[in-house]
C-alpha cells in the first residue's frame, strides 16, 4: 500500500486532491460508511502499515487543507478516513493509550488540526471538518492546541515547509496571554457568519472546545478573561437570532460550572455585564429573554455583589420588583422557572438601600459572611 | 439572504412551519422553502441543526435537494428543490387542510375521493425509486425514519423523492444503531417500538407499509388509536395484502419488506431485485398521475383561484415601542427614565423624592434585613447553583420545555393529529450521535449530558428497568385510558419519569427497588402480587421476593430494632445517587402516583404469571 504514497510530495493543488481522491478510492472503494468493512478485512498489520504511511507522509495534513477542493462525496470519505484514523490504535495496545495518528498529530503536527479549523472558512468543508473536529475533541491535548494556537513567526515553525521541519514544534506556553489571533478567536467570526449550517456547526464545536474541558478552559478564561468576554459579548449583542440565544444559553453554562467559579465571580462583579444582560431580559424575543434570566439570576444570587452592580439593582430595584413578576409569565408549566423567579425577587426585595461593599474580597468570603450573620 | 428569493404562494404547513414557493431571483428557478420559527421552538437549535446536517450531506437524484438555509429575524428558512407534483399522500387522497372541506367534497362527489386510484404499474415504479433513494441513504449510513406516502414527493415530470429528514440519524461508525423512538406510530417497523436498537432495516417496514398505504389508501389499522396500533404492531403477525384484487408479485414484495425480524428483512438493494420492481416501468408515466391530479384539483379546489400567498408575518424587530428602561447611569438616572419630554423632568424628580420615604424606611430596618439578607444568601447561592445545574442537566432533556407542549407519550395524539410524526420519544442519543462510549465516560460533562452515561451496575439496570417496563407500561396505560384529563396527568408521570431516567437512571432504580421491596413488605399488597420467578433474570434483579433473605432481615429490623433503620438507611442507601438528596422527595410521591399504575400494567402485561 505505502507505493501510493511514496511518490507524495508537496505538488499544485489540482494534483494533489487528484493524489488525495486516488488514496481515498483505494481506502474506501465503494461507500463512505464501508470504509470500516474495508479496512477490516486487510489483516492487523496492514492496517498499522496503511496508519503509519498516512503519518509518514503527512498525508493527513494534506487532506485536512484539500477537502474543499474535492468533490462532494469525496470530502464525505475523507471524513470517514479522518474519524477512523483518529480513533485508530495498534491491536496490541491498551484502552489508556492514545491513538497513534492523533497522538503524533497532538505532539508533532498540530498543524492538521488547525487546517481541520480552517475548514470553517468553506462551505464545502464546514461540516465534514467540524465532525472530525468534535470527534477528536474528547482529548483535552486538542482542545489545548486549539485554545493556545499563536500565528506562528518567522522563527517558528512554518506550516508549508513540510514533515520535517514538524519536529521543531515548540511545546504550548499556558502561561502567556493570548494575542487573540490565533485559530481559537476565528470561531467568534465563524459562529456568527456564513448559512445556517456553518455556523450553527462552528458554534456547537466552539461550545465542545468551551464545555469540555474544564481544568484547561477554566485557566485559560482566567488568563484571558478580558479578551475573551469582549468577544463573547458581541456574540450576545449578535443581530443573528440564533447566534444570540446560543451564546447566550452558553454563557450561562460556562458561568455556572463549578469549574469556572473564579470567571464568575469576575464576572459578575461587571456592571457592564449586568446591563448587557438586564437588556436582555427586554428583548422581544422571549426565548432570547429567558436564555438572559438564567445569566441575571447569577448577578442576583452572588453574595458579595461588587458596589457597581449593588449600584444598578438598587436604582433599578422598583423597576425590578415591577418588571419580574410579569417577566414571561406565560411559563405557567415551568416550575423551576417560576422558583427562581419568585428567589430573584425576593433577594432585590431584601437588599438595603445604598450599597454596601463587599463584606470581604472575592473567594473567601463566602464563608465568613454566614459566620457573621451568624453571630 | 432572503433578499435572493421572491417568495410565492404558500404550499402547506404542519408541526415544523409553513412552505412557501419562492423564485430564487438569480436563476429563475422555483424552490420551495421552509419558514421554521425559532421563537417557538423550545428546543435545543441543535436539534433542527441535525435536520440539516442530514440533508446537506445528501446528493442524489432520489432525496429532495438541500440547497441552503439561513435565518432571518428569528425565522429558519430552508431552502429546497421545489417538486411540482405533490406528494404521493396528496395524489392518492388530493389535499384538503379541513375536514369538513373533505367530507363536503367526499358527499359531493359519491364518496369517490381519490383523484384517480394507484395501479400496480405506477405503485412498482415509485416504489423501485425510493428503493434506489434508501438504498443511497442507507449506504451514507443514513435511516430516514418516517417513511409514508405523505413524505414521498414528485416533481412534475414524475421524478420520485424522499422528503422531510425532520427525524432522519445519521449512524456513525461507532454507533450502527439506534433506540430512539421517532416515526408515525402505523408505519413504524416491530423493532423501533421495542426499542431494541434497530438499523436502516426499519426504514424497508415503513416502505412496505407505504406500499400498502398506496394500494389501500391508508396504511393497515389505520381505524386504530395510533397508541394502541403502538402495542399491535410488535405483538400481531405482519399486515399482509390478501386477496385476488392484487397481484402475486406486488403480494410478495409487501410480504418481503414487512418481514418482523429486520436480521431476515432484506435490504433496498437486495428488494431492488425483486420481480415486482424489475417488471416496474419508466417514471415518465408518473406524470400521468401529476397530471389527473391537477385536473381533478383544478375543478375541485379553490385553493387554485385564492392561492394563500406569502405575508411578511415578521414583526420588524428593530423598532422598538418607547417603554420603561432600566436606568444604568449613576449621575443622571432621572432624565434616563421613561419619555424624554422635558417637561417631565420636574415631575420625575418628584417621582424619586416620593421614593426616598420608603428609602428611609427601608434604612430603619437596614439591620434587620441586612443580616437576614446574608444568613440567607449564602444556602441560597448554593440552592441556585445546585438548581442552575439540574437545569443545565435539562438543556437536552425534556424537562427544560414545559410540559404541557410536548410530551414522551406521543406529542399529541388527540383527534385529528394522530397521523403526525413522532419526533422523538426521548431525546437521548441523537444529540451526540458522535460520542463513542469510551471516551464520553472519561470526559462526561456534568453540563450538557443529553443522557447521563449509564456506568453503574445500578444505572444500567436502571436504563433498563426504563426502557422495558416503565416506558411500555405508560404507553399501555396511557392507549387504555379513556378520559383526557387522565391520559393528560399519565403523560405528566411519564414525562417526569423519563427526564429522571436521562438525568439519574441509578436513582430510578433504587426508586423502583424500594417500592417493590416497600410493596412487598406490605402484607395485603403482597399477598396481591405473583412471587417474582426465580428464573427471570430481569426481575431477579429488581425484585426482592418475600422469601429473600435480605428482605426478612430487612423486615426484623424493622419490627425489633427501631433505632437501626437508620444506620442501615446510611449505610446502604445514603451514598448512593437519587437517595434522600433534598429535592428528590417528589420521586416518592411520584412513586406513589405510579405505583398503582405500574401494578396495574404489570398484571395486563404478565397475566399469567
Amino acid at each position: 500500500m505505502s507505493f501510493l504514497f511514496g511518490r507524495n510530495k508537496q505538488k499544485s493543488s489540482a494534483e494533489l486532491s487528484k493524489l488525495v481522491k486516488e488514496s481515498i478510492l483505494r481506502l474506501d472503494s465503494t461507500a463512505s460508511q464501508k470504509v470500516r468493512q474495508i479496512i477490516d478485512p486487510f489483516n492487523p498489520e496492514q492496517v498499522y502499515q496503511l496508519i503509519v504511511s498516512l503519518i509518514q507522509e503527512d498525508l493527513l495534513l494534506l487532506l485536512a487543507v484539500a477537502i474543499p477542493k474535492l468533490p462532494f462525496e469525496t470530502r464525505k470519505d475523507v471524513q470517514v478516513i479522518f474519524s477512523y484514523v483518529f480513533r485508530y490504535k495498534p491491536p496490541n495496545s491498551t484502552m489508556a493509550t492514545e491513538p497513534l495518528a492523533l497522538n503524533h498529530v497532538i505532539n508533532s503536527r498540530p498543524e492538521v488540526i488547525t487546517a481541520l479549523c480552517r475548514g470553517y472558512e468553506h462551505r464545502e468543508s464546514a461540516m465534514s471538518c467540524g465532525t472530525v473536529l468534535r470527534e477528536i475533541l474528547k482529548h483535552d491535548a486538542v482542545a489545548a492546541i486549539i485554545l493556545y494556537d499563536e500565528p506562528k513567526g518567522g522563527s517558528l515553525t512554518n506550516v508549508t515547509n513540510g514533515a520535517n521541519a514538524s519536529k521543531g514544534t515548540t511545546p504550548i506556553q499556558y502561561d502567556i496571554p493570548q494575542t487573540g489571533q490565533g485559530i481559537f478567536w476565528r470561531f467568534f467570526d465563524w459562529v456568527e457568519a456564513g448559512g445556517f449550517e456553518i455556523s450553527t456547526d462552528a458554534f456547537s464545536t466552539f461550545r465542545d472546545i468551551l464545555t469540555k474541558h474544564k481544568q484547561l478552559v477554566s485557566s485559560y478564561l482566567s488568563k484571558n478573561f478580558a479578551l475573551f468576554f469582549g468577544r463573547y459579548n458581541s456574540l450576545v449583542l449578535s443581530n443573528n437570532y440564533v447566534t444570540k440565544r446560543q451564546s447566550i444559553k452558553l454563557l450561562g453554562e460556562i458561568l455556572l460550572d463549578r469549574a469556572n467559579y473564579q470567571v464568575m465571580t469576575t464576572y459578575v462583579d461587571s456592571a457592564d455585564h449586568l446591563k448587557i444582560c438586564m437588556n436582555l431580559l427586554r428583548d422581544e424575543r422571549k426565548m432570547v429573554a429567558y436564555e438572559g434570566f438564567h445569566v441575571f439570576k447569577v448577578f442576583v444570587a452572588n453574595p458579595n455583589k461588587s458596589m457597581a452592580v449593588q449600584q444598578i439593582l438598587i436604582k433599578n430595584r422598583n423597576k425590578l420588583l415591577k418588571f419580574l413578576p410579569d417577566f414571561l409569565a406565560d411559563r405557567t408549566d415551568d416550575e423551576q422557572f417560576s422558583d427562581e423567579k419568585a428567589f430573584l425577587i425576593r433577594q432585590i426585595e431584601t437588599m438595603p438601600s445604598s450599597p454596601t461593599p463587599p463584606s470581604v474580597p472575592q473567594l473567601a468570603g463566602a464563608g465568613s459572611t454566614v459566620a457573621g450573620g451568624g453571630g | 439572504m432572503a433578499n435572493q428569493y421572491q417568495v410565492l404562494e404558500e404550499l402547506g404547513s404542519g408541526s415544523f412551519g409553513v412552505v412557501y414557493k419562492a423564485i430564487e431571483r438569480a436563476t429563475g428557478d422555483i424552490v420551495a422553502i421552509k419558514h421554521i420559527d425559532l421563537e417557538s421552538s423550545e428546543d435545543d437549535i441543535q436539534e433542527i441543526q441535525q435536520e440539516i446536517a442530514v440533508l446537506s450531506t445528501c446528493a442524489s437524484p432520489f432525496v429532495t435537494q438541500y440547497k441552503t438555509s439561513f435565518v432571518r429575524g428569528y425565522k429558519l428558512w430552508i431552502v429546497m428543490e421545489y417538486l411540482g407534483g405533490g406528494s404521493c399522500l396528496d395524489l392518492v387522497w388530493g389535499k384538503f387542510d379541513d375536514p369538513f372541506e373533505k367530507f363536503v367534497t367526499l358527499w359531493l362527489t359519491g364518496f369517490q375521493l381519490k383523484p384517480g386510484p394507484f395501479s400496480e404499474a405506477h405503485i412498482a415504479i415509485i416504489c423501485r425509486e425510493l428503493l434506489l433513494g434508501l438504498d443511497y441513504l442507507h449506504r451514507e449510513g443514513k435511516i430516514h425514519r418516517d417513511i409514508k406516502a405523505a413524505n414521498v414527493l414528485l416533481s412534475s415530470t414524475g421524478m420520485v423523492k424522499l422528503a422531510d429528514f425532520g427525524v432522519a440519524a445519521q449512524l456513525t461508525n461507532i454507533k450502527s444503531q439506534r433506540n430512539t423512538f421517532v416515526g408515525t406510530p402505523f408505519w413504524m417497523a416491530p423493532e423501533v417500538i421495542q426499542q431494541a436498537g434497530y438499523d436502516f432495516k426499519a426504514d424497508i417496514w415503513s416502505l412496505g407499509i407505504t406500499a400498502m398505504e398506496m394500494v389501500n389508501g391508508e396504511p393497515p389499522n389505520a381505524s386504530t388509536h395510533p397508541m394502541k396500533v403502538l402495542f399491535l404492531i410488535p405483538k400481531a403477525p405482519a399486515p399482509r395484502l390478501e386477496g385476488g384484487n392484487y397481484s402475486r408479485d406486488l403480494k410478495d414484495f409487501v410480504a418481503a419488506c414487512l418481514v418482523k425480524d429486520p436480521d431476515r428483512r432484506p435490504t433496498a438493494k437486495e428488494l431492488l431485485k425483486h420481480k415486482f420492481i424489475r417488471g416496474a416501468g419508466k417514471v415518465e408515466e408518473l406524470q400521468e398521475l401529476v397530471e389527473r391530479r391537477q385536473e381533478w384539483a383544478g375543478g375541485k379546489s379553490e385553493r387554485t383561484s385564492h392561492p394563500r400567498l406569502y405575508e411578511e408575518t415578521m414583526h420588524t424587530m428593530g423598532v422598538k415601542e418607547e417603554r420603561d428602561e432600566w436606568i444604568f447611569d449613576t449621575i443622571k438616572a432621572p432624565t434616563l427614565a421613561p419619555t424624554s419630554k422635558h417637561t417631565q423632568k420636574r415631575r420625575k424628580l418628584s417621582v424619586i423624592e416620593h421614593d426616598t420615604p420608603e428609602e428611609a424606611l427601608q434604612q430603619l430596618n437596614i439591620n434587620g434585613s441586612l443580616r437576614q439578607s446574608e444568613t440567607q444568601m449564602n444556602p441560597a447561592v448554593q440552592k441556585s447553583s445546585e438548581r442552575r445545574r439540574s437545569s443545565a442537566n435539562k438543556v437536552a432533556s425534556p424537562g427544560r420545555r414545559p410540559s404541557g407542549q410536548k410530551q414522551p407519550l406521543v406529542p399529541d395524539m388527540s383527534f385529528g393529529n394522530s397521523g403526525s410524526t413522532i419526533r422523538q420519544f426521548r431525546r437521548v442519543s441523537d444529540n451526540s450521535p458522535n460520542i463513542s462510549p469510551e471516551s464520553s465516560i472519561a470526559g462526561r460533562d456534568e453540563n450538557r449530558p443529553p443522557l447521563v452515561e449509564a456506568v453503574t451496575k445500578e444505572s444500567v439496570l436502571g436504563r433498563r428497568v426504563y426502557s422495558s417496563v416503565i416506558e411500555n407500561t405508560f404507553q399501555e396505560v396511557h392507549s387504555q385510558t379513556g378520559s383526557q384529563g387522565k391520559r393528560e396527568a399519565l403523560s405528566r408521570v411519564a414525562d417526569a419519569w423519563s427526564a429522571l431516567d436521562a438525568i439519574d437512571p441509578e436513582g430510578e432504580y433504587q426508586l423502583l427497588k424500594l417500592i417493590i421491596e416497600r410493596v412487598y413488605s406490605d402484607p395485603k399488597l403482597s399477598s396481591l402480587l405473583p412471587v417474582a420467578h426465580q428464573n427471570s433474570p430481569q426481575r431477579q434483579k429488581l425484585v426482592l421476593a418475600t422469601n429473600n433473605p435480605h428482605l426478612k432481615s430487612h423486615r426484623r429490623r424493622q419490627s425489633l430494632q427501631v433505632p437501626q433503620e437508620d444506620i442501615w438507611a446510611d449505610s446502604h442507601q445514603m451514598n448512593l445517587p437519587g437517595r434522600l438528596i433534598p429535592g428528590m422527595e417528589h420521586t416518592k410521591i411520584l412513586a406513589d402516583v405510579l405505583y398503582s399504575r405500574w401494578a396495574e400494567g404489570l398484571k395486563t402485561r404478565w397475566p399469567v404469571v
